[in-house]
């Protein structure tokens, strides 16, 4: 957008316009980094953060001071192998253990590489990757721990994909592969971040017995940028849409992107968000059990995200010739609604659903579908904030027993005799008032007698000229 | 062990013969007899090897030699009058009677008749309506402990005075438990999908009234038929839903306006635009409409009650009835409307427009 089509669209858009300032100028960090206290490693790191992360910088720079150095160095190994990950300038007999040993180089002091391309953006990170490494040394034993076993997992998750041609070549194939897919690129992190949470006691443990929870999570915020990233994504010549849900709708994957076949590029999208939308009650579930609202927010921000972008992208044809995003002031607003309670964050899902459902095309094969995930959103959020609106019966006849019908009865005489002895009061006290002013009135030399007189020869209003005689008024006498 | 000898009341109906048909398939170990106060042809043709006794339910005479001769060991007790259209929203005093007639009076006379009989277990098919016929009111992902009683129109009213009487007997030796579907679609159903067919003839598709973002649960026969044999299951068993009423549904809420666009879809329809149409100003229509009703003598989609009815929210929890019976709705809501949708594609619905027995 353009800066002049910006100003005419917040001109037009006020509460967006308003949710920016709000953001802006009102918004208190939980915790504020103490940089006067930092090493010069440690405001290193956070430099690398801030070139690598637009979105994530800002909302780990808030953690819990406790887990702000963990998941800051965590974000930064991630990003390091994923830049090893997407260039595809290094040679594949360099590129698979480099990132099947990505844990092993942990411990390598002064460990880095140069090898990515000079126009690889976060090619930096990796070429003072020491920092980030020294770093890691000084975490927790038990961080340490969970940082190096995800990093395990993921680089050799990572090593598989590189290597296999099928994936690169045809895309993925089914939606069995493509969950594996999210599985490994975002899956493992909700788990590590996980592990980090309950270990620092800043979340319910129980979050760990239940691993489709944190599963959910990484699934519906990786599953919503491949939806939301297909056209990008395609001109990068990669396809992570599956073929068992496209071929349902087109024979070849170009015909998604082609104008004339809008209506079928949009059937094939719905699907996409549905199986997407289906992980939306784990994910608030999730959110449930954390205990810290640094981890809160941290959490709700890309979920809240997600599922706007969610509703951006659904029958939206524009999703298959450019790139659909919301816009600042909503996701200005999204945060300040993110970064209060469950409850309010709930209230953005269910207003998100509902956006959703009020698109969805009985055309559409996942029309009913649709609806009954929205509905599932909706109906688990009833199930944690039970709705208490003025149209629910709060207390009904047939709970109450005959003393407290009684009672009840009793009540009711009693307010209806009050009723009316109030109104006897007050017709008194006007009745009394308006005594008052007529006596007032007649002392100070009103002449009721002439309005008498005129309105008994049927003349309501006064004749012109006011004082109905020539004579001068004269009052009772002197006083 | 002996054979257990099951007697289906309300077994020609819609949601009768279907647990009938249910029954003979998934227990062939057990006896069934069919009580109604007619044959239906669907029984007739399919079912052939079943005892039929022809009774009317409000004749307590009637029931009593009935059961006398049948002496079932378990009952479930599924006839019951559902008054549609003016009949739901406002109904002359001779429904009503009609109504308390066969939906109390009929299970009272049941009730009693299968005690004297020494029947071990007690179904009874009840309903949601019982909590959320109260229009007035929103119902979110109810659970049982929802005070019953509130409902306003005739029919829940009736039921949960019904229900009442079939759980308050409830003992060691007679077991008794009640099902409250949610509003239930299946083949056979001569109520809820023709009225929502009607629509597309009659021009009415397009209006939508009020958000339309009101959730409502739905539940397919053949789920309904299950709950009740989990239901008899449970009280030869662990005997944990005696005395207890559970709800049952497909467990898929969605907007009413949506399911009927997928019926409707299902029929090839899709309203070629949408009138957005403000509750108020609806029910100030309906209000119009019922005098036009009056003064025509003819039928309206549109009354101040069904207004209510279709902005109401009512959805159940099913947490209940998964913990104690196990159930799991087995045909999905997609499925259930197709299959309801293709009984009606070879039929033309008929259109109903009193009451019947079901």
């Amino acid at each position: 957008m353009g800066k002049a089509a910006e100003t005419l669209y917040y001109l037009f858009h006020p509460s967006e316009l308003r949710a920016i300032i709000q953001w802006k100028v009102w918004h208190n960090p939980v915790h504020e980094r103490n940089e006067a206290k930092e090493t010069p490693e440690e405001r290193k790191c956070f430099e690398f953060l801030d070139l690598t992360s637009r979105s994530f910088s800002a909302v780990i720079k808030e953690l819990h001071p406790e887990l702000l150095m963990p998941v800051c160095v965590f974000y930064l190994i991630l990003r390091g192998l994923d830049t090893i990950e997407d260039d595809m300038t290094i040679d594949l007999a360099e590129k698979e253990p480099l990132l099947r040993n990505f844990d092993q180089i942990l411990d390598k002091d002064g460990w880095s590489y140069d090898g990515n391309h000079i126009k690889e953006k976060d090619r930096g990170l990796l070429v003072e990757f020491h920092y980030v490494i020294s770093q890691y040394k000084k975490l927790k034993p038990e961080y340490q721990k969970i940082l190096k076993d995800i990093t395990r997992r993921m680089g050799d998750g990572m090593a598989k994909y590189a290597n296999n041609v099928e994936h690169i070549e045809n895309g993925v194939q089914t939606i069995a592969d493509y969950e594996e897919y999210c599985h490994h690129v975002a899956g493992l992190v909700g788990e590590g971040l996980t592990k980090l949470f309950v270990t620092a006691d800043l979340a319910n443990p129980t979050l760990l017995r239940r691993p489709e929870l944190h599963e959910s999570m990484g699934q519906f915020l990786q599953q919503v940028n491949i939806i939301r990233d297909i056209r990008e994504d395609w001109e990068d010549k990669r396809r992570f849409y599956p073929k068992e849900i496209w071929s349902k709708y087109v024979d070849n994957f170009e015909e998604l992107l082609d104008p004339d076949n809008k209506e079928k590029a949009m059937q094939c999208s719905s699907e996409m968000v549905l199986n997407a939308l289906k992980r939306a009650p784990d994910c608030l579930f999730y959110l449930a059990g954390l205990r810290d609202q640094s981890i809160f927010n941290f959490c709700a921000i890309p979920q809240s995200m997600a599922i706007a972008t969610l509703d951006v992208c659904f029958r939206t044809p524009n999703l298959f010739q450019r790139n659909v995003k919301i816009s600042k002031g909503q996701a200005c607003a999204l945060m300040l609604e993110s970064t209060q309670d469950l409850r309010t964050l709930c209230g953005a899902f269910r207003k998100f659903a509902r956006k959703i459902s009020k698109k969805n095309d009985p055309r559409d094969p996942n029309f009913l579908e649709i609806s009954i995930a929205c509905g599932k959103i909706e109906q688990f959020i009833e199930s944690i904030f039970p709705s208490q609106q003025p149209g629910q019966p709060v207390q009904t006849a047939a709970q109450l027993t005959p003393e407290a019908q009684a009672r009840a009865d009793a009540d009711a005489r009693e307010a209806r005799q009050d009723m009316i002895y109030m109104s006897i009061a007050v017709l008194a006290t006007l009745f009394l008032v308006t005594v008052f002013m007529l006596g007032i009135a007649w002392m100070a030399g009103a002449r009721f007698d002439l309005v008498l007189n005129s309105l008994r020869e049927g003349k309501p209003f006064p004749p012109a000229g006011g004082v109905p005689s020539g004579k001068k008024i004269v009052g009772h006498g002197e006083l | 062990m002996e054979r257990e000898h099951v007697l289906v009341t309300g077994g020609a109906g819609f949601v009768g013969g279907w647990i009938v048909k249910q029954l003979i398939e998934q227990h062939p170990e057990f006896k069934v007899t069919i009580l109604d106060v007619e044959k239906r042809d669907s029984w007739r043709s399919s079912q052939a090897g079943i005892d039929f006794i022809q009774a009317d339910v409000t004749n307590e005479a009637q029931v009593k030699s009935a059961l006398e001769t049948a002496k079932p060991s378990i009952v479930i007790h599924a006839a019951g009058l559902v008054p549609a259209g003016n009949d739901r929203y406002s109904p002359t005093q001779e429904v009503r009677d009609r109504v308390y007639n066969v939906n109390v009076n009929g299970t009272h006379h049941i009730l009693n008749a299968s005690k004297s009989v020494g029947v071990k277990c007690f179904i009874f098919t009840s309903s949601i309506t019982i909590v959320s016929d109260d229009v007035d009111h929103i119902y979110p992902n109810v659970d049982e402990t929802a005070a019953t009683g509130n409902a306003s129109l005739v029919y829940g009213y009736m039921k949960g005075i019904a229900e009442k009487i079939v759980l308050d007997t409830n003992s060691t030796d007679f077991l008794t438990c009640a099902i409250r579907p949610s509003v239930i679609l299946g083949p056979g159903d001569y109520q809820l999908l023709p009225t929502i067919h009607r629509c597309i003839a009659k021009g009415e598709t397009p209006f939508v009234i009020g958000s339309a973002d009101n959730l409502y649960d739905f539940v397919y026969v053949s789920n309904v038929a299950d709950a009740h044999f989990l239901a008899v299951e449970n009280l030869l068993t662990t005997k944990t839903a005696a005395g207890e009423a559970f709800f049952i549904s497909n467990g898929q809420p969605i907007p009413f306006r949506h399911f009927c666009l997928a019926v409707w879809a299902d029929f090839g329809h899709v309203p070629k635009f949408q009138i957005w149409i403000p509750t108020s100003v609806a029910w100030f229509a309906g209000f119009c409409a019922e005098w036009a009703t009056w003064l025509t003598g003819t039928e309206a989609t549109l009354s101040r009650g069904s207004v209510k009815d279709y902005t109401q929210t009512a959805y159940t929890n099913l947490n209940k009835s998964r913990e104690i019976l196990g159930y799991q709705p087995r045909v999905g809501l997609s499925e259930g409307i197709r299959l309801s949708c293709e009984v009606r594609d070879s039929k033309p619905c008929k259109n109903i427009i009193t009451a019947e027995i079901e």
